[in-house]
Order: structure tokens, then sequence, then C-alpha cells
């Protein structure tokens, strides 16, 4: 037994203060003057005895009181068996990689047999728990000695689509070791790729009674070629644009021609050649090939005999449609602003959208639903009917951008996003003339531009208030010049000022053509959507909290990966296998997302020789001496019980000590 | 005057004696419903059979002259008596538990006696004693004979140990004439073997009124934590728990007092007892009850 804060026992000292009380403090009194001691007697002195016994009680209860709380400071242990390796018994744990790697040249089957071994080695009545680690460890079994229930669980791992990660299996190991409460013997079967370790060893640490034994289920590093990434649009409004590059990646290979295959929905396209260096790698681009309207499973092959056959096609989709529809509201008709804007957004490259001009007072009865995109230019006060119209729209998804000019101001609201105009600010002939746009925050899709407001001068803007909205670009002066809000699903974007080039001349600036394309394309949803993800990734499945909308996710298999619940309230969802998953919104926005394996995975080389002994070796014997010197005892904590013993010892004394008080009531 | 002035707490805080014993008896008196203050007013009391040896003098001839027979007219404050004071004066008088000490207590009643006895023109003595006679006033009428008495009183302190066999057998000479001998005392002592030392003064004809002086904590002691008391009078010490205090004590001293009580009636002595927080009215009561009793 020991005490992990031994200078807490300084505390007993307190003692002496009950012991002072009850004993020199008693002896004190003064003598008492009465008239006669007739009818005292000496006998009296046995009944001040058994007076002073029972106060001998509450002085034990208090002394103890002090003595067990300064114990219970102090942290009392007492040393009883850990998982040490001179334990007995012992947990064995069979960890089976089954990342995307194992699928080359049999490794898992490898793996399985190698458990399947070690598992008839252990002695009868040997508590077994057999785990799969990929990205993560699962555990197939709860620990049981039952060999035919373990053996089912090895036969029945399978290998998956994720990375393995030798960091998450450490993490997860540590914790198993806290929970069992025995020792772990731990026996992993992988084919130990140099790419899953951790960037820090340390990562790798084991808990001090766990014992550590690798089982490679490969033995040196086999060359791969993999088709390493694909950059193609997601979506295409022109036949011209569907321009597709990939990467050739070999892994440990000599150089080598490799044919490389565009495939679209099962059908060849085209098949070109690549030209890859001696473990290098080489990219070939595939100009242009038919995509049929909507959706496109596309893929990209090589033919190249080597280890793992499974990364030699890399899946994307490419969605083809029409230009998307986006509604330009003006107060009045040969307007500059439609101009401007109009020739701005054809000018573009992969122009996404194509405008409709409507003015507002002939807007109401358009459905802004059939609008990916909402422009309201200088709106004034818009009809209330639209307005609610409008607002609906942007909570189910919807993305508008305002301009603000003078018509707005004078209201004294933007209208739909509802944020109130704080003045209308004019640059005067004699004062500072215009004003010029300031510092932008570079992260928003919609400024990520160099030098896009350069040279720009406003000479009319609506001051807007900064409060619970993201500002994006401030003027030089301070106040915001374009600052976004979200409503709902949707979100938009408030522009200070106007297209005409009467309230500024951003219109004749050619970074003009790029915000209203940017702009454009973000509040449309274009950039925003990969086609492409890696398993692991996780897919966004609403922007905000509101649940109730169901999305729908078909997995590569045709099948609902979502129960109803889920569809209507999960916040994302997992991609766990390669192929084509498709996300059906409330909106009708839908897409399809490719998932391909971690490229990672396609490096088959192997951990150093001297790195697996080390990690070997983080487990038991390199913790460091114990309070008993020794490795297998661990400290047991005892301060709880001894405060429950306290707390038990001031029940006692505050109970001892009322009944004396009634004595003495009783006596007054 | 206020019942309230009879408060022994309220007298302990009246300067001389005199005047304390002033304020007791006006006080007392006054809330009676008819004045005891008997003197020689010539108010008619009754009629009584003459017998021989009674002055003639006294026989009312109008009575005889139509009944002829002799009777004897009697009036109220006709009869003087004589008062003498037995004061106990040793240490355990010296005792109290909230202010007023029993010897204080003692003083008033005394000096309460003294006072009323002169205005009834009784002749009023005093004996101050504790294991003997310390001060002796013979009992009189004549002029100065109250301050001497109140002197006396005040005199008194209480000082050595109690022993009424060896003062009491000097009162034997003292009181050579029959009266009323007020006894004033905390007697510490066996309560038969008092009873025994002052019964012979009721032998010579003498009422006996015992006045049992006790402070209330003598009664009823309450102690809240284990004491060393020391006796008063033997310097004798012993430490006492609250239980002790709280239940033996006050059994012993209850059966003492019941002793005391029965011991008295028994010998034709007339006692009272006085705790030391009671007013003096019922002291003085009693008094004038034995003293009516006599004439």
């Amino acid at each position: 037994m020991g005490f992990f804060t031994p200078w807490f026992l300084a505390g007993l000292a307190a003692a002496g203060i009950p012991i002072y009380f009850h004993l020199l403090r008693r002896h004190r009194s003064v003598p008492k003057p009465f008239s006669s001691l007739m009818f005292f007697e000496r006998t009296t002195q046995s009944s001040i005895k058994h007076r002073r016994l029972r106060y001998w009680k509450l002085l034990a209860l208090r002394l103890a009181l002090l003595i067990l709380l300064a114990l219970a400071f102090a942290g009392p242990y007492v040393l009883e068996e850990a998982f040490g390796p001179g334990s007995a018994r012992r947990l064995v744990v069979l960890v089976i990689d089954n990342s995307f790697s194992m699928r080359a040249e049999g490794r898992l089957e490898r793996a399985k047999q190698e458990a399947r071994s070690v598992l008839d080695g252990l002695p009868a009545g040997a508590e077994v728990q057999v785990a799969a680690l990929a990205d993560r460890l699962e555990f197939q079994t709860l620990p049981t000695s039952d060999r035919g229930e373990l053996a089912a669980a090895i036969d029945a791992i399978q290998a998956s689509d994720a990375r393995s990660s030798y960091g998450e299996l450490a993490r997860a190991l540590r914790a198993a070791a806290e929970t069992a409460r025995m020792p772990l013997e731990v026996h992993f079967f992988s084919d130990l790729q140099q790419s899953s370790m951790p960037p820090s060893f340390v990562d790798l640490q084991l808990a001090p009674s766990t014992r550590f034994l690798l089982h490679p289920a490969a033995d040196d590093l086999a060359p791969n070629f993999a088709v390493e990434s694909v950059h193609a649009p997601a979506k295409i409004f022109r036949q011209a644009q569907a321009a597709v590059q990939a990467t050739i990646a070999g892994f440990g290979t000599e150089a080598a021609t490799i044919p490389v295959t565009l495939s679209v929905n099962g059908k060849r396209v085209e098949t070109l050649e690549a030209q890859v260096p001696a473990n290098g790698r080489a990219t070939v681009e595939f100009r242009s090939f038919e995509a049929a309207y909507g959706f496109n499973r596309c893929e990209v092959s090589i033919d190249a005999a080597d280890a793992l056959a499974d990364d030699n096609r890399y899946l994307f989709a490419i969605e083809r449609s029409d230009p998307e529809e986006a509604l330009f509201l003006h107060r009045r008709r040969g307007g500059r602003d439609l101009v401007y804007f109009r020739a701005a957004l054809e000018a573009s490259r992969n122009a996404a959208f194509r405008l409709q001009p409507v003015e507002i007072a002939r807007a109401g009865t358009i459905d802004p639903a059939r609008f990916s995109v909402v422009v309201l230019s200088d709106p004034g006060a818009l009809p209330a009917g639209l307005e609610r119209s409008l607002e609906q729209y942007l909570r189910l998804g919807g993305g508008l951008l305002i301009a603000a000019g003078s018509a707005t101001a004078r209201t004294g609201r933007i209208p739909v996003a509802d944020l109130p105009v704080l003045e209308a600010r004019y640059a005067s002939r004699q004062g500072e003339r215009f004003f010029l746009a300031g510092h932008s925050d570079s992260s928003h899709p919609a400024v990520a531009v160099e030098n896009l407001w350069d040279g720009v001068k406003f000479y009319l803007t609506v001051g807007l208030d900064p409060a619970n909205v993201r500002t994006v670009t401030r003027l030089a002066g301070g106040g915001p010049l374009l600052v976004e809000k979200a409503v709902g699903e949707g979100r938009a974007l408030i522009f200070a000022s106007t297209f005409d080039n009467v309230a500024n001349d951003f219109p004749l600036h050619p970074g003009f053509v790029a915000f209203v394309e940017r702009t454009m394309n973000y509040l449309g949803g274009v950039d925003t959507r990969t086609s492409v993800k890696r398993v692991g990734d996780f897919a966004d499945l609403r922007t905000s909290g509101a649940q109730g909308q169901v999305v729908e996710v078909i997995g590569p298999d045709g099948r609902r990966e979502l129960s109803l619940t889920e569809a209507a309230a999960a916040a994302s969802f997992e991609l766990t296998r390669t192929g084509f998953y498709e996300f059906r919104r409330p909106n009708g926005r839908n897409e399809m997302v490719a998932v391909n394996a971690d490229r990672r995975e396609s490096s088959l080389a192997v951990v150093p020789e001297e790195t697996r002994r080390l990690w070997e070796n983080t487990g038991e014997g390199t913790v460091e001496a114990g309070p008993t010197g020794g490795t297998n005892r661990r400290p047991r904590p005892l301060w709880w019980y001894v405060l429950l013993l306290a707390l038990a010892a001031a029940v006692a004394e505050s109970l001892v000590a009322a009944r004396y008080l009634a004595v003495e009531r009783g006596t007054a | 005057m206020d019942q309230r002035f009879l408060d022994p707490a309220i007298l302990a805080n009246i300067s001389g004696l005199d005047l304390v014993a002033k304020t007791v008896v006006d006080g007392f008196i006054a809330g009676l419903h008819r004045s005891p203050d008997f003197g020689f007013s010539q108010e008619f009391a009754e009629y009584r059979a003459y017998s021989v040896g009674d002055d003639l003098r006294h026989v009312d001839w109008n009575v005889f002259a139509r009944t002829e027979r002799c009777y004897l007219k009697r009036y109220r404050g006709e009869t003087n008596t004589l008062l003498t004071v037995l004061l106990d004066a040793s240490a355990s008088m010296g005792y109290t538990s909230h202010g007023v000490t029993k010897m204080d207590y003692a003083r008033y009643l005394a000096a309460s006696l003294v006072y009323l006895a002169n205005r009834q023109r009784d002749a009023a003595g005093l004996i101050v004693f504790d294991d003997e006679v310390r001060n002796y006033v013979r009992p009189s009428t004549r002029q100065g004979q109250l301050a001497r008495l109140l002197h006396a009183i005040d005199d008194a302190e209480p000082r050595a140990r109690t022993d009424f066999a060896k003062p009491f057998v000097q009162f034997q000479e003292f009181l050579k004439r029959r009266g009323i001998v007020a006894v004033v005392s905390d007697f510490f002592a066996d309560a038969r073997r008092i009873v025994k030392t002052i019964e012979p003064l009721r032998f010579r004809g003498n009422e006996v009124i015992v006045f049992h002086v006790l402070d209330p904590e003598e009664i009823r002691p309450r102690l809240s934590e284990p004491a060393i008391l020391v006796d008063m009078e033997t310097g004798e010490q012993l430490e006492v728990s609250p239980e002790y205090a709280a239940g033996e004590y006050r059994r012993r001293i209850e059966a003492h007092l019941e002793r005391l009580a029965t011991e008295a009636r028994k010998a034709g002595l007339d006692y009272f007892l006085l705790p030391t927080h009671r007013p003096l009215d019922a002291a003085l009561r009693e008094y004038l009850a034995i003293r009516q009793g006599r004439m």
C-alpha cells in the first residue's frame, strides 16, 4: 500500500484539535462554589467517568473523521496484479487487415490462413477475439473460447475498399486494453503497407499490458500500376467541354507503355497509350467524347498485369445538361444592368446559365423554383406575393443575387434577405469622388480571383448592416460591399451597388466577367458539386440543420443506403464502397458521385523490418517501472472507499454529538 | 405601593435595609383586603366569658346588668407579643445563582419581620448565629429598637459553618418570655437533627416559624457540563456530572425538604420554604397568621 500524494498526511496533525478540546480543555474547568455538598457523594465520580467514556466515543469518531480525510487526500492505493507479462490470463486479439490493398495477390486469404494457424496454436480455453482493420478497427466477435465461432468470424472477413490506418489500430487497442482489464496479446495479419503508417511513430504506442505480434501477409514490394486520378468536369453544357485527363502512376514498377481506356456508360470510347516512366507517373488526355444528357458513368482503366488489379480503373461521373435557367428580375425594360450582366455571363468559358430577364412588375406569375439562380437588380420594393415566393425559393435551397442601388436604399431594406439598409452613400464631386473596394475574403468562391476589384470606382453604395451576415468584400472605407446570408437551405449574395455602370464602373472592368461567372456558379451549385470522392469521405446531405426534407442515397448496387429516418435527418453520409452513388434531393437537384479507393493503398511498399521490430516493442516491457518497481502490478486507488468511511464517520459523529446535545438540553 | 416591590430582585436595588423593610411591609399591607394593623385602637373584637384571674377592668358591666353574667370585652390590638428572629449567617447563606444571595433574602425577611412587629408595637429581638451566637439584640419596644435591629441585621455577614446544636442551647437562655420565634436558615443538615434542635424552643410556649431559605439552583441545579463544586462552608471539592445533578441530587434534596417539613409539622413547628426568587409577602402573611393565632 502507498500514497499518491503522501504530503497530505501532514493533515493528520489536525487530529490534535479534538484531542485538545476533549481532554486538555475539559480539565480546565473553573471550580464553582456551592452552598453544601451534603447531597453529593463520592459515588458521583463514577457517573463522570461514565460520561467521559461516552465523550471518548465522540472523540474517537472525530479523530477517525480527520484521519480518514487526511488519508483520502493522500491518495492511498494498493498494488494489484496488472496486465503484465507475468499474468497468466490474457485476451488474444486476432486482427486481420482487410483494407483495399489486401485485395492484391490473395493477401487477404494468406492473412486469414495465418490467423487460423495462430488460433489453432492457442491453448484450449484461451479467450480470443477477432477483429478486422480498415480505416477503423471492427471487432467481429466478443471474447470467446469457441473455436468454431472464431474460425467462422475469420472466414467471414472480406476485403473492403477502405484505406488501412495503423494509427487507428493502435488507438483502438489502447482503448481495448483499458476496458478488457486483462493483458492483451494482439496478432496483426497485414500486408504492412508503409503508406498506412501514421505521421508520427508515437501514434503506434500500445498499452503496457499489450503484447503485439506482426504476421506479414506480403513479403516484399510488389510492382503495381494504378489510375491515380482523373480530372473531368462534373457537369458539361456543351459537347466540346468534355475533356478528360487521367494520371497513371507506377509504384515500384519499371518503365512501361500502358494502354489507357476511357469508357462511358460501359461503352469503350477511346484507348490511348501512356508512357509511364519507372516508378513514375504519366498523364493522358481524352479530348472529346460523346456524352449523353443526364448522368454518365465514366471509367478510365488501364490494361496492366500487376499485383493489385482493383486500382486499375478509376470511376468518375459527368452530367450533361443544357445551361441552367437564371432569372434576372429588373425594374424597367432596356436597363443597362441587363446588358452588362448578360454580356458577362455569355462571355464566360463554361456558360452554365441561360439568362431570362423579367420585369419585376410582370413577374407575379413566375415560379422561381424553375430557376437555378435568381438575380434581383436594384429591385426596390417587391410585390408581396413575389417576395414570399422568392423567400420560399431561398429557404428550399435556391441561390439569390441582389444588387442594391438607390431604389432599394429608398425602401430601407433589402427584400427577401430581409436586411436593413443603413444609408445610401454617394461619393461627392468635391470630396472623395469615388469609393474603392477593400479587403476580400479570398476563401469565398465568388471573389477568389486575384485583382478582381482593381480600379473599380464606386459612386453609390448602400450601407449594409454587417451583423448576422458573412462579409465577403469590404469597401476601403470599411462598410460591406458584398455580403452573404444563409436562409434555410439557400444562400443570398447582396452586392451593395448595381450592375448598370452608373453607381460604379465595375461592368467595364474585366473582373466583372469573372465575378458574374463565379457568383452564378456558386449560387447555382455548379462548382461545389464534385463527382469524384474517395472511400471514407462523407457527402453532405443538407447544408442546414433543417430536417424533414428527405434525401435519397442510392448505392453502387442500386439499393437505398439510408432508412427513412436517416434520409430525413442525417446531415452527412459516409461513402464506404467504390462505385457510383446517386443523391436525390428534394429540390430536384440530383447528383451522382463516383467513389474510388484511396490511391495511397496502391503503393504496396511494406514497412521496413527495423520499424516492425520497434512497433512490436511499443507494448509490454517498454513501460517505465511503476510504484512497485515491477511491470506487472499497478496501483489501485482507494481514496473513494476512504472517503466513504469518512462520510460514515461524519454521520456517526453528528448522531453522537446530537445525543449529547439532547442530554444537555434536558438538564437545562 | 405595588406588589412588585416585594420581589427580592427589585429589593436588591434598594439601598438601606430600613427602606427595604418599609417598602416590603407597606406594600404588603396595601395588598391586604383588610388592614391587619392591630395596635391600640379600641376596635371591638369579641366577648369572652370571665374566668378566675381575669382583670375585672375588662368586664363589660352593661352586659352584666342585662344578663347578670360576667363577660370580658376584647379589642383588637389589645395584646402585644414578642418576636425573636434567629438569623443563620453561615457561609452557605452566601450562595446565589441570580444576584440575590440567600443571606440578602434572609436579611430582607428578617428586616421586614421586625419592621412589621415594630409597627404592631410588638417587641422584636434578633439573634444572629452560625456555629455560635454572633449577635444578640434583646427584644424590646423601646425607642430606637428598630434601628438597632436593622443595624444588626445589616451587619450579619455569611461566614463559618452552621452548627445548630451549640447556638440553640444558648437561645434557651435568651428566650425567657414566650413569643414568636422565626428561624431563618438554609438548614443544610440532617432534618431530624434540625428539628430536634429547634423543638425545645416550642416547649417554652413559643410559636416557632421555620423559614427555609434556599436558592432555586439548590433545589433544581442546572449543569451543562461536568463541574467541580466547592463546598462554601468546608471547602471540599467534588466533580459533579450534569446527569447526577439533574437526577440523583434532585431526588435527594426533594426528599430532604419533604422530611424536614414532615418532622417540623410533627414537632408543632410552622415550616415554610422560601426560594429566593419568591416575593416576601408570603412569608409575612405566614407570620401574621401565626401572630393572630396567638391572640
